[in-house]
């Protein structure tokens, strides 16, 4: 099959944040450094060859930049400075955009006016959505009970219907990612056997993200899976305990106790990323995207908002606890509808998957006979006798 | 003659180095000189509207000034046939091309300026007047480079003074067992050399002195020289070793590079120039204790030479030119943690390296690893290179060590990449069951030869990487590499015994002090400036001041020995002739204009 290049890859990579691509002469420092750089996915080398090439549908189907957890080593020692690092978050950042077949992700990474405007219009939206729902059913003074202003049975039902379009959406955009880096490889064909037994690795990667925690140091990796644990757990109180969160006045502790830990872990954990993005406090914080601005303050806004709420509503405001109920979904539809489906939230489903892939793929190439990993140099050697 | 004078800045910085509005002002001023025009930076410049303007001001010859006026001639030119002049009339007035491209060299522009409206070359004008030059030369180090150049000057039978801050002459070269290519034995080159400047009568050889001043004018320059105290008599010492046998202090040996030790009365290695002892006065007790303590081995010198309350003594002499060739320094390989250098005992940086695999070094040329030994004096585990050591079964070597790397040094150091093959055939020959590994970026083989001998290695069987490697961990008294290879796409862990750091070259310290005492300008990482990097790479910004060698810039042997020589050259025509000393800096402007004027009228 001939390799298109495509000369401009390097040029329109620039809006997704690769900027120094050019300046990496080869040497290879990244790939060595990096604790997870190993045979057969061996980056950011490689992947930064493939920029420069212009080789576009290498990349597309390279599973090596979900690999990176950018931890942020190989940019602080690279010698040119060419930010190995910030380029395998742009290539995910692009990769994303890649999946993604409706084409509004491309859309929201390359001009973040797009993306802050598609918030405040779905934000907009939500807000004269609920309001005409609320004053058509219930009144404002009332918080829960039967004249609830906005009853948790029809938000739940208006959470799962969002849900099943976010999944559909998101299961969609994961087909074509499997499709890119598994589907279509000729060369290596993965086992359907190897599928299944790998299949553990999936929550394994999404839980623990135990690779994170083989980087040098481990402040970034316990944050980033408190963040994690922290909304994981909130989506399954909204999703299946909503009636219990709104109900009152008691305080329901084998419900609330999970909201209290998680709205903790939610709202310190996007403080502390948006301090070390603030402060550049290191390598990996030194570039910041416009969507990972817009990302973490919707999540601090919407976990703030959420725990608002809920403090008025205990404290009898039921009128104060309803215009704080608006904000917050006015900010959870939008950070839902677009950021999971079209932007930065998508790689909670893309980097276990890609992880998962790796290890199925890894079992497809041992079969073919290609050894994991050589650790001896080979060539040179005795040329003459 | 109506003359136009239009000033053109090519590139896109403008020239900040001469205040044009005065130059303009002053060709204005010139006889015959009808239109002057400052035309800026990079000026788009159109023949037909340029030939309007020539045909309004009827202008018969166009002199075009600024740095690279060159640039702009065939718009010049084509305007000039436009408008039916002759096109031969378009004069270039070069700033930089006739010197005039150092701060405030608004004179030396107009000079330019006015040579070019009166239509005669600026050389033949501006030829500067004789200058006295006096013939005694100072030559600062006493490395390859100021060797080469003092035995170049002395030979023609002219005085120099070489001062040299340590012991002995031979610099760094002096340490080395092989150079590259050609993989001859450097003491076998440099020792004869190093005895030819002890034996010059012509060369007045101050070791272990360091100048402290220079003031005067370029020709006339005098020098203060630092003689510090030897405390051994070099005239009458035989190096009998006596003295350093009965010594009771023992400190690393700087020539050694640290991995062997010497007495703090010493010689610096067995071949040195003077061949004669000194002592080390941070070390020595007597010296140290003021006289109160030891004194050993002045005690048993049999010849009595050793004075250990000798004073130093500062002397001034005066000289017509300087040669600055002070050489470099290896960067610190403590500064880049990964490769572990300093914390495991068996990752050496390339001079340790010259000396253990030298015949003359601490194992007599055997390559092995370093092994524990108790120091009962420290009370401590020490590692420490023993003959009957065991030798490495792998030797890794990792090029581009703190060069071509932004965060230490960005030049390339231009020497690493042989020297490094050059161990890689050294390993080879003395250990032929080991396996040796190079970790190169680029392969750098420029020179003459250079490329054969890249290739020769390779056919020797060493195993060439590309790829940075990027850490050195120890695992269980293991050592392990962790480098890419790029070329077979696979990330390697491996064992070795040995890592050589092939160390980029930094300038020599004292360097900046240098500089500032002779008024000569440094590059942006430390190199001394040399004036033009292309037509004058010898020469500098103060007149019959020279730089030879690696203080200009990293350079390998064969390339400092010529810019050596060049030097010399340089020096040698000042002093011959008389004149030239002060890079066309003696004449005025004045006389500049009035040569010119006699020249258009003869």
């Amino acid at each position: 099959m001939a390799i298109r290049a495509n000369p401009k890859l390097i040029d329109e990579l620039v809006p997704y944040g690769a900027e120094d691509v050019v300046k990496c002469y080869q040497c290879g420092n990244c790939s060595a450094v990096c604790p997870f750089s190993k045979q057969p996915y061996v980056f950011p080398r490689k992947p930064m060859r493939l920029l420069q090439m212009g080789l576009e549908e290498k990349i597309k189907s390279s599973i090596d930049p979900w690999l990176c957890y950018y931890c942020g080593q190989c940019s602080e020692q690279c010698p040119r400075e060419a930010e190995p690092g910030e380029t395998m978050m742009s290539l995910r950042r692009w990769l994303t955009s890649r999946y993604d077949w409706t084409g509004i992700s491309r859309l929201f990474y390359k001009s973040w006016r797009f993306e802050v405007g598609a918030v405040i219009l779905v934000a907009l939206a939500t807000v004269a959505g609920f309001l005409a729902f609320g004053f058509s059913q219930g009144s404002i003074h009332h918080y829960d009970g039967p004249h609830a202003f906005l009853p948790s049975p029809s938000i739940h039902i208006f959470d799962w219907t969002l849900a099943i379009v976010l999944l559909a959406l998101l299961l969609s955009n994961a087909a074509r990612m499997w499709w890119f880096t598994m589907g279509r490889d000729k060369e290596v064909k993965a086992p359907l056997s190897a599928y299944f037994t790998k299949a553990y690795l999936l929550p394994v990667h999404f839980f623990t993200q135990k690779r994170y925690s083989q980087c040098e140091h481990k402040a970034p990796w316990l944050t980033h899976l408190a963040l994690m644990l922290s909304y994981v757990t909130m989506l399954v109180l909204i999703m299946f305990f909503l009636r219990d969160m709104a109900a009152g006045p008691a305080i329901d502790w084998h419900v609330h106790i999970f909201g209290y830990l998680a709205t903790i872990g939610l709202i310190g954990s996007s403080i502390l990323f948006l301090r070390s993005r603030i402060t550049k406090s290191s390598a990996q914080y030194k570039h910041s995207h416009e969507s990972d601005w817009i990302f973490l303050v919707l999540l601090l806004t919407v976990a703030a908002t959420g725990i608002l709420q809920h403090i008025l509503h205990r404290s009898g405001l039921d009128m104060a606890a309803n215009i704080m109920y608006v904000t917050h979904l006015a900010l959870v539809v939008p950070m839902l509808g677009l950021e999971v489906p079209f932007s930065k939230w998508s790689h909670l489903a893309y980097r276990p998957l890609a992880m998962y892939f790796a290890d199925v793929r890894a079992v497809a190439l041992a079969r073919q006979g290609q050894p994991e990993s050589m650790p001896e140099p080979v060539g040179g050697g005795l040329r003459t006798a | 003659m109506r003359i136009g004078v239009f000033l053109c800045q090519a590139g896109t910085v403008p020239i900040d180095t001469v205040d044009l509005s005065a130059v303009a002002h002053y060709a204005a001023n010139l006889p015959q000189v009808e239109s002057v025009r400052d035309l800026g930076v990079l000026p788009t410049l159109d023949p037909s509207a340029l030939a309007d303007e020539i045909s309004q001001d009827r202008l018969e010859r166009i002199v075009i000034a600024g740095d690279s006026p060159g640039f702009f001639k065939p718009a010049f030119t084509r305007a000039m046939a436009l408008a039916g002049r002759e096109p031969n009339e378009v004069r270039l007035a070069s700033f930089r091309q006739h010197g005039a491209n150092t701060r405030n060299s608004t004179e030396r522009a107009k000079a330019i300026v006015a040579c070019a409206v009166y239509g005669v070359p600026f050389s033949l004008a501006a030829v500067p007047a004789q200058t006295k030059v006096h013939p005694a030369t100072l030559v600062i180090g006493g490395g390859i480079a100021g060797i080469q150049a003092a035995l170049e000057i002395a030979d023609a039978g002219k005085k120099v003074y070489l001062v040299e801050r340590t012991g002995t002459i031979g610099g760094h070269m002096a340490m080395f067992d092989k150079t590259f290519p050609t993989l001859d034995c450097a003491a076998c080159i440099l020792t004869p050399k190093m005895v030819a400047v002890g034996q010059h009568e012509m060369i007045d050889l101050m070791t272990y002195s360091e100048v402290e001043s220079i003031s005067g004018t370029p020709g006339a320059y005098k020098a203060t020289i630092l003689r510090n105290a030897r405390r051994v008599d070099e005239t009458s010492c035989v190096a009998c070793n006596m003295c350093a046998e009965v010594c009771p202090v023992t400190v690393p040996s700087r020539f050694d590079a640290g991995i062997a030790t010497r007495k703090a009365i010493y010689i610096p290695f067995p071949q040195a120039v003077p061949n004669a002892y000194l002592i080390d006065e941070a070390a020595c007790t007597y010296v140290q204790s003021n006289g109160t303590k030891c004194g050993a081995c002045a005690k048993k010198c049999p010849k009595g030479c050793i004075d250990l309350d000798a004073r130093g003594d500062v002397i001034q002499v005066e000289v017509g030119s300087v040669v600055v060739a002070t050489g470099y320094d290896v960067l610190d390989a403590r500064k880049i943690e990964p490769y572990g250098y300093g914390v495991y005992p068996n990752v050496l940086t390339a001079l340790e390296f010259e000396r253990l695999t030298n015949a003359s070094g601490p194992t007599g040329g055997k390559i092995v690893t370093k092994t524990k030994r108790f120091n009962k004096r420290t009370k401590s585990d020490e590692w420490v290179f023993d003959p009957d050591g065991p030798p490495p079964s792998s030797v890794a070597i990792i090029h581009c060590v703190g060069s071509r790397d932004a965060n230490y040094n960005p030049y390339c150091s231009r020497v690493c990449c042989m020297y490094s093959l050059k161990f890689a055939h050294l390993v080879r020959e003395k250990l032929p069951e080991a396996r040796c590994y190079e970790f190169y970026i680029d392969m750098r083989a420029y020179g003459k030869g250079y490329e054969e001998f890249f290739q020769r290695i390779q056919d020797e069987g060493t195993f060439i990487v590309r790829g940075r490697s990027a850490s050195v961990t120890q695992r269980d008294g293991q050592m392990y590499l962790k480098g890419e290879d790029i070329l077979h796409d696979r990330v390697l862990e491996f064992p070795v015994d040995m890592v050589l750091l092939a160390v980029g070259l930094v300038p020599a310290e004292g360097a900046e002090g240098l500089a500032a005492m002779l008024g000569i300008p440094r590059d942006e990482y430390g190199w001394f400036a040399e004036a033009d990097y292309n037509s004058d790479p010898t020469g500098t910004e103060r007149g019959a001041v020279y730089v030879a060698g690696a203080s200009q810039g990293p350079k390998d042997i064969p390339d400092t020995v010529a810019q050596a020589s060049a030097a010399a050259s340089g020096i040698l025509k000042g002093i011959v002739s008389g004149r030239g000393v002060d890079s066309l800096g003696s004449l005025s402007l004045e006389d500049i204009e009035e040569r010119a004027k006699t020249l258009v009228a003869g």
